[in-house]
């Protein structure tokens, strides 16, 4: 969820004109971080793949911004300022009345404009792509597997406060209540029930991310399937042969 | 200690007030307190130009009265001396920094500190003074001189930006807390260092053992005095106990020493008769024989000299004196022996009875010391301390150089007397005006050479001692950094070189002046200390004629006791700065001193007593501190501020009283009846920069010495006015916070304006083998995010008219070759850099016509890839705008992403280099999904303990999840409050782990550690070292041109020294092809030809075979043979001659001794052992080798 889900993110910035108080790097990494709307992601193309030559409208949105401050007061040039060329991939607002995510602000004469494109990408190259802000991950609300040696002082009941995923245990009934301390130990238990949290950055539902995170992972074991059955039959595959022939054994 | 939760103070973040404040600026400071520390640098230069004290005029002023006049005579007449002209200074004056009267361009004839340092010019007033003289007592001339541009300090009352707020400082490209006390020369701004001096006017008494070596009959035992006169000018005199019985004064003239017989002294000042000095120095202890028996022989001693009145005395000291001191001719023995005793005794008492009067204590206490019934003082204690104020040494070098200027007219003429009498003549004022003239006064120039280099240099010393580093460069690394600029003060270059540690040590008596914890560890330790936050160093004048009737009010006797006094209690004196006014019994100066700090206290007080008084009673005890009453109201005393316990009022506290008081730290220190006053804040022992470790009572004490000085090497902000800046090199962080866990003090400095570091999730744990061996492992998603990224301004200035000598016509002139299609995407067409342009090593960025060569010439950059962040152009300082653009100054931004190898530390001295940039997918994560931005290795804290950094890690926590500010003020916990409960019980509250654990998962695995791992924010600061700087890496590259080995120093591309050692741990290892690669391959290489028949190294000679070909300059080609290159060029140039023929199966190699080429062989030598053999044969010694 963190590392492969794509989404798109600014990639590339042009600057026409640029004499605010920042740096050119610091504004186009600014941007880069803007959270855009990716629901549409599985459209775009990634450059790589694309037989564009630089980008297209197939794998890359367009941005334009354009800002210049004549008034005496300072005016803030936020996300709501940029323009995109894709109505479905626009920066994320939290509502109507959100006031953007702040970019620069711009004094008496100063400009801004600037040409951006943004990607599709994944967030094992770099950050701006994550979909998430935090995935919360827990599969042992009671410690029962005894995986972590809990730490304390005088009272381990007192000192370790019960997530809210060990109510939902007791709740559903999953789990016997947490006074069970005196069950004895079962050796052979493993996991079987994972709590996930999923936080977005907003530019895609939770729901969403997860959904795509598994069918990733279903798309890997898959593959990961394949080649094993392909390795057992060594004659079915001719490719697989070609490329062992032309590297070196290790 | 007993303070509980309701006492924190609560800290915020203010967020919004600072932002109202710098959106819309006002006129009033937002932290007053930032402007007090820079008061002792600015107050001591305000005092030099406006009143020093109530009735008190410019210390100028003083200092020009004290110069006195000059006289000299042309020797014409019969009386011999003939015609005299007088001359003197009056009225010095400096004006505010402004352009020349030439300059009919500028609209604003002001300059402003901004302009100077983006110019790199210096800051600086006109120096006038009013040139007076007087032929032969007639009619007064006076003429008004320029003595020169002399540098200003920022923020004085001779400042165009003094008295400004923050609205106007903005305006004015400043800061908008600027704090000033700096001088800006040639750009840079300079502070004139604070130095530890001895306390002024106060007797010490002394044991040296070193004394013994000045003399026959010398001993160890001294009193000194070092005596400040009222223009902050001071003089030392020093009295030796010789083993004869008699006492010998020291005192210094120009540098050089005189000694004095003590009674002689006596006798000239005051003509008091032998009995008048025996009963003044034996007073009331008659009985004392140890006294009577020195006392006797001190004026027995005095026989020998024969001089029996008052006036013979003087007439021996002038006599003997006259040479040295160089007064008119006119002035008789006695004037002259006058003089010497204002001039050079006791210089801070103008009466000569008080002069008497010190001169007999110290003769008492000096005998005291010597029978051990008085303790001697630590000259290294804080109590014999006072300071040298940058306003006070930077007086006394003007004072001086223009006593220079007057000695100089006078020696002008001297001269001119003495070549050619004829053209001397006083009533000619062409004449004079000649002399004035001919002999230069540019008392800025030294000034700024002074400023500049930090050198002194005086015909006097000055009393200092020492001559160079007097001045720093204010650093704007960061604000830290910056700040203790103002706060440090130094111990004297001369005790640097001190073998003995013991000047070093922290002493008692320093507590609440200088910060014990913020010292650098190193050579400057214990040497450069900084001023707590709240120590002030005093520098008016105060008027004491209210202290001295209080005095008398409260039953001091007045003069001296005598051997009539009876009185069965020990008596002892009572001294205003250093002047005896009365004295009274030990009871009574107790009682005395209570009274007096009451009354001190009282604003209603009709004695008008100030309020930074330092009372100094030292009670009597047996063989202890001289006792006496010692008040104390002069300049350069540090004062701090304590309660008064009975009054509640606020009291003004020196080192010296401050041994003698009884101050409770704590509440509970109090001991009823014996406790006076009160500390008003543990904290007020420390520094600013020692007071923003948070937590800092929690670690071990050597951590908060690292922290503060890593404090000041971190990345920060260095200033808010950047585009003004043009510093040659400025370090930022680009996403600077404020801490989530600070001390109060943080908001009191405004620390905000100029964040430092970041706040990042921290985990304790050893994951990998990344973290091992304090590293740390960096986030690769956080980085990517921003996390520590920096960024450096180079700033260089480049400069045309440097090809041309001063005065001569422009050659040099901007602008891009308009035939050439090239460059333009660097430069435009006036041939400067495009703001904004990328460049790597060796791209252009600067393009000028050169008339002298007639082309178009390119700079290029060196260095690694930056950015052109600005340029500026520079019209020359005096010209006008009509001459053509010469200068040219470039801001580069270099921009500096963190990398591995970068030096990361928190505020508790645990530094870190980044190991490597984790994947966020393979970091450990809690259950809450929070990845660590920074993982660290439990094995930093066992050892180190630091706890400190664990409480902020908790404090961290709890403030991020509550989202409050935590105080982080250190002493404010106690073993019944404990900060792990106060924050667990915060953390608890928000459902995670009391003692800051959380169960953390595997990002690689997804399986739960086994344990709980600790994990919270801490401040991260970013070190300014960085990799980038440092690498130094090559195989091959330039090299020494004489022995062919590679070069030292990053900066050329050489290389590190593979030392003896190191070749020895290779050897030991077996490497011996490492060790061939190293020492030969990657070195001096060569290759020669060698003789196995008679081993010679350098015998070998190319013949040519045919005897066909000829060569010319046959000898010149021959000239080394051996050198392949030059053998090469041979071959070459025989070759080009037979062409179509190899040039090799041309040559014959033969050697010189053999007469045969048959042993001849190529082997392969290090060059710097051909150079050897070349050494050895211009000796005569012959090398041999044994070739197989």
């Amino acid at each position: 969820m963190i590392a492969e889900v794509p989404t798109i993110a600014i990639d590339m910035v042009e600057f026409l004109d640029n004499t605010s108080v920042l740096p050119d790097e610091f504004i186009a990494h600014r941007l880069g971080m803007i959270p855009l709307t990716s629901h549409d992601v599985e459209k775009f193309k990634n450059t790589r793949d694309c037989s564009c030559d630089q980008y297209c409208s197939e794998c890359s949105v367009e941005y334009t911004l354009h800002a210049r401050c004549d008034g005496d007061t300072p005016i803030s040039v936020t996300s709501r300022d940029l323009v995109s060329t894709d109505s479905s991939v626009v920066p994320v607002l939290e509502s109507a009345d959100d006031q953007g995510i702040l970019i620069t602000k711009l004094a008496k004469g100063q400009e801004l404009n600037i040409h951006c494109i943004a990607k599709k990408g994944v967030s094992k190259e770099h950050a701006k792509w994550s979909p998430c802000a935090a995935v919360g991950f827990e599969y042992d609300p009671y410690n029962k597997l005894k995986h972590t040696d809990y730490w304390f002082e005088k009272d381990p009941k007192a000192e370790w406060p019960l997530s809210d995923n060990a109510k939902e245990e007791a709740e559903k009934k999953y789990q016997t209540l947490p006074d069970g301390s005196d069950a004895p130990f079962d050796y052979n238990a493993a996991p079987d029930r994972f709590y996930f949290r999923v936080e977005t950055v907003g530019s895609m539902k939770p729901e969403n991310v997860v959904i795509m995170a598994t069918r990733l992972m279903q798309e890997k074991l898959s593959t990961l399937e394949i080649c094993l059955e392909d390795d057992q039959n060594p004659n079915a595959n001719q490719f697989s042969n070609d490329l062992g022939d032309s590297m070196e054994p290790w | 200690m007993a303070i509980n939760t309701k006492t924190m103070k609560k800290t915020s973040f203010n967020t919004l007030r600072r932002q109202k404040k710098a959106v819309n600026p006002n006129n009033s400071f937002e932290y007053p307190a930032l402007q007090e520390l820079t008061t002792p640098h600015i107050e001591s230069f305000n005092t030099i130009w406006e009143r020093a004290g109530s009735k008190v005029p410019p210390l100028i002023d003083l200092a020009v009265e004290d110069l006195g006049k000059r006289k000299v005579f042309d020797y014409r007449g019969n009386d011999g001396l003939g015609n005299h002209i007088e001359f003197w200074f009056e009225g010095v004056n400096l004006g505010k920094p402004a352009v020349s009267e030439r300059d009919h361009v500028s609209s604003d004839h002001l300059v402003f500190p901004a302009e100077c340092r983006e110019r790199g010019i210096t800051y600086r007033g006109k120096l006038t003074a009013n040139f007076c003289w007087r032929v032969n007592g007639g009619p007064l001339n006076v003429e008004t001189k320029n003595l020169g541009n002399i540098p200003v300090m920022v923020k004085s009352n001779r400042c165009n930006i003094q008295g400004m707020g923050p609205l106007e400082l903005i305006k004015h490209k400043e800061e908008c807390e600027e704090m000033g006390g700096y001088f800006i020369i040639n750009g840079n701004e300079k502070i004139i260092r604070l130095l530890v001096a001895p306390k002024r006017n106060h007797v010490i008494s002394i044991i040296r053992p070193s004394y013994k070596n000045r003399g026959p009959g010398f001993t160890q035992f001294a009193t000194q005095i070092r005596c400040v006169q009222r223009d902050q000018t001071s003089k030392t005199l020093t009295l030796h106990y010789i083993t004869t019985g008699q006492l010998m004064l020291r005192f210094t003239i120009r540098k050089q020493e005189y000694l004095v017989p003590i009674a002689l002294l006596l006798k000239a000042l005051t003509g008091a008769t032998d009995r008048e000095i025996f009963e003044s120095l034996v007073q009331n202890k008659s009985d004392d024989t140890f006294v009577t028996d020195r006392v006797e022989l001190l004026l027995r001693a005095l026989k020998q000299y024969s001089v029996f009145s008052r006036e013979q005395c003087l007439s021996y000291l002038g006599d003997k004196f006259r040479v040295v001191l160089g007064l008119p001719e006119d002035m008789s023995n006695v004037e002259v022996g006058s003089f010497l005793l204002s001039k050079f005794i006791m210089v801070h008492l103008d009466e000569r009875r008080d002069k008497y009067n010190l001169l007999v204590y110290m003769i008492r206490k000096l005998y005291a010391t010597v029978n051990g019934d008085c303790q001697v003082e630590n000259p290294d204690s804080m109590q014999c301390q006072e300071a040298y104020m940058p306003g006070h040494i930077y007086l006394g070098i003007v004072k001086e150089k223009l006593d220079d200027y007057l000695n100089n007219i006078r020696a002008q003429v001297l001269m001119d007397v003495r070549r050619k009498p004829e053209v001397v003549d006083f009533t000619n004022k062409r004449y004079l005006q000649r002399v004035f003239q001919r002999v230069t006064v540019d008392v800025g120039r030294k000034m700024q050479y002074f400023l500049a280099t930090g050198n002194l240099v005086s015909q006097t010393g000055m009393d200092l001692q020492q001559t160079t580093g007097f001045t720093v460069v204010a650093e704007k690394l960061n604000f830290l950094r910056y700040l203790s600029h103002f706060r440090c003060i130094h111990r004297g270059a001369f005790f640097a070189e001190l073998k003995t540690t013991a000047v070093r040590k922290l002493l008692p008596e320093s507590w609440g002046f200088m910060c014990p914890v913020h010292t650098p560890d190193g050579s400057p330790c214990g040497l450069l200390n900084h001023l707590t936050h709240v120590c002030r160093i005093t520098s008016r004048i105060q008027d004491t004629t209210g202290l001295e009737e209080a005095l008398w009010d409260l039953g001091v006797s007045p003069g001296s006791p005598t051997l009539a006094t009876k009185s069965s209690s020990q008596l002892v004196t009572v001294q205003i700065d250093g002047r005896i006014v009365g004295f009274c019994t030990t009871e009574a100066a107790k009682d005395i001193a209570d009274q007096l700090r009451v009354l001190k206290l009282d604003e209603n007080s009709p004695y008008k007593i100030p309020k930074d008084l330092e009372i100094g009673y030292v009670p009597y005890s047996h063989g202890g501190q001289w006792p006496g009453l010692f008040l104390f109201s002069t300049p350069a005393r540090f004062i701090r501020p304590v309660k008064h316990l009975s009054t509640q009022k606020e009291d003004i506290l020196g080192p010296f009283e401050q041994v003698y008081m009884e101050i409770a730290c704590l509440d509970e220190d109090i001991r009823p009846g014996e406790t006076t006053h009160m500390e008003v804040h543990p904290t007020h022992m420390l520094s600013v920069v020692a007071n923003l470790t948070p937590f800092c009572d929690f670690n071990q004490s050597p951590r908060n010495m690292y922290q503060c000085q890593m404090g000041k090497q971190t990345m920060g902000t260095p200033a808010q006015s950047l585009a003004y800046r043009c510093d040659n090199k400025l370090y930022r962080i680009q996403n600077g916070q404020t801490p989530v866990v600070r001390p109060a003090l943080y908001d009191q400095y405004g620390v905000d304006g100029y964040p430092n570091g970041t706040n990042a999730v921290v985990a304790v744990i050893s994951y990998t083998g990344y973290d091992m061996e304090d590293a740390m492992i960096l986030n690769k998603s956080s980085h990517e995010r921003g996390f520590g990224y920096g960024t450096i301004y180079k700033t260089h200035m480049y400069d045309l008219s440097e090809f041309r000598k001063h005065g001569d016509p422009i050659t040099c002139h901007y602008g891009l070759d308009p035939n050439s299609q090239d460059h333009h995407d660097f430069i435009g067409t006036d041939g400067l850099p495009h703001v904004g342009t990328r460049l790597k090593d060796g791209d252009p960025i600067l393009s000028y016509f050169d008339d002298i060569r007639c082309r178009y010439v390119l700079k290029r950059y060196s260095g690694e890839p930056a950015i052109v962040e600005s340029v500026r152009l520079i019209t020359a300082e005096s010209g006008s705008p009509e001459q053509e653009l010469q200068q040219v100054q470039i801001t580069f931004r270099v921009p500096r992403s963190p990398v591995i190898g970068d030096k990361f530390s928190s505020r508790h001295g645990q530094k870190g280099v980044c190991s490597t940039k984790f994947p966020a997918i393979d970091m450990p994560f809690t259950e809450s999904g929070i990845q660590p931005d920074v993982i660290i290795n439990p094995h930093a804290f066992p050892s180190r303990m630091t706890i400190g950094m664990f409480v902020e890690s908790i404090a961290g926590k709890a403030g991020a999840l509550h989202g409050v500010a935590q105080d982080a003020t250190p002493f404010q916990f106690s073993e019944t409050h404990t900060a792990a409960d106060y924050f667990g019980e915060q953390l608890r509250v928000a459902g995670f782990n009391y003692h800051g654990n959380e169960p953390m998962y595997s990002g690689i695995t997804g399986t739960e550690l086994y344990a709980d791992i600790y994990i919270g924010v801490v401040y991260y600061q970013r070190l300014r070292h960085m990799v980038n700087d440092k690498y130094q890496v090559r195989t091959t590259g330039p090299v020494d041109p004489l022995t062919h080995q590679p070069i030292k120093g990053r900066k050329r591309g050489g290389g590190i020294r593979l030392g003896e050692m190191e070749r020895d741990s290779l050897l030991a290892h077996g490497t011996a092809y490492l060790l061939q690669d190293r020492l030969m391959n990657c070195s001096d290489y060569s290759q020669a030809y060698a003789c196995a028949g008679c081993g010679g190294l350098l015998t070998s000679i190319a013949v040519p075979s045919g005897n066909n070909v000829t060569y010319k300059g046959g000898s010149e080609m021959a000239s080394d043979p051996s050198d392949p290159s030059s053998s090469q060029l041979l071959k070459e140039s025989i070759g080009a001659r037979i062409t179509g023929q190899n040039a090799l199966n041309n040559l014959d190699l033969t050697c010189g001794v053999c007469h045969s080429g048959d042993n001849v062989s190529l082997i392969s030598v290090p060059q710097v052992f051909r150079y050897l053999a070349t050494e050895l044969t211009a000796m005569n010694i012959k090398l041999q080798l044994t070739v197989k």
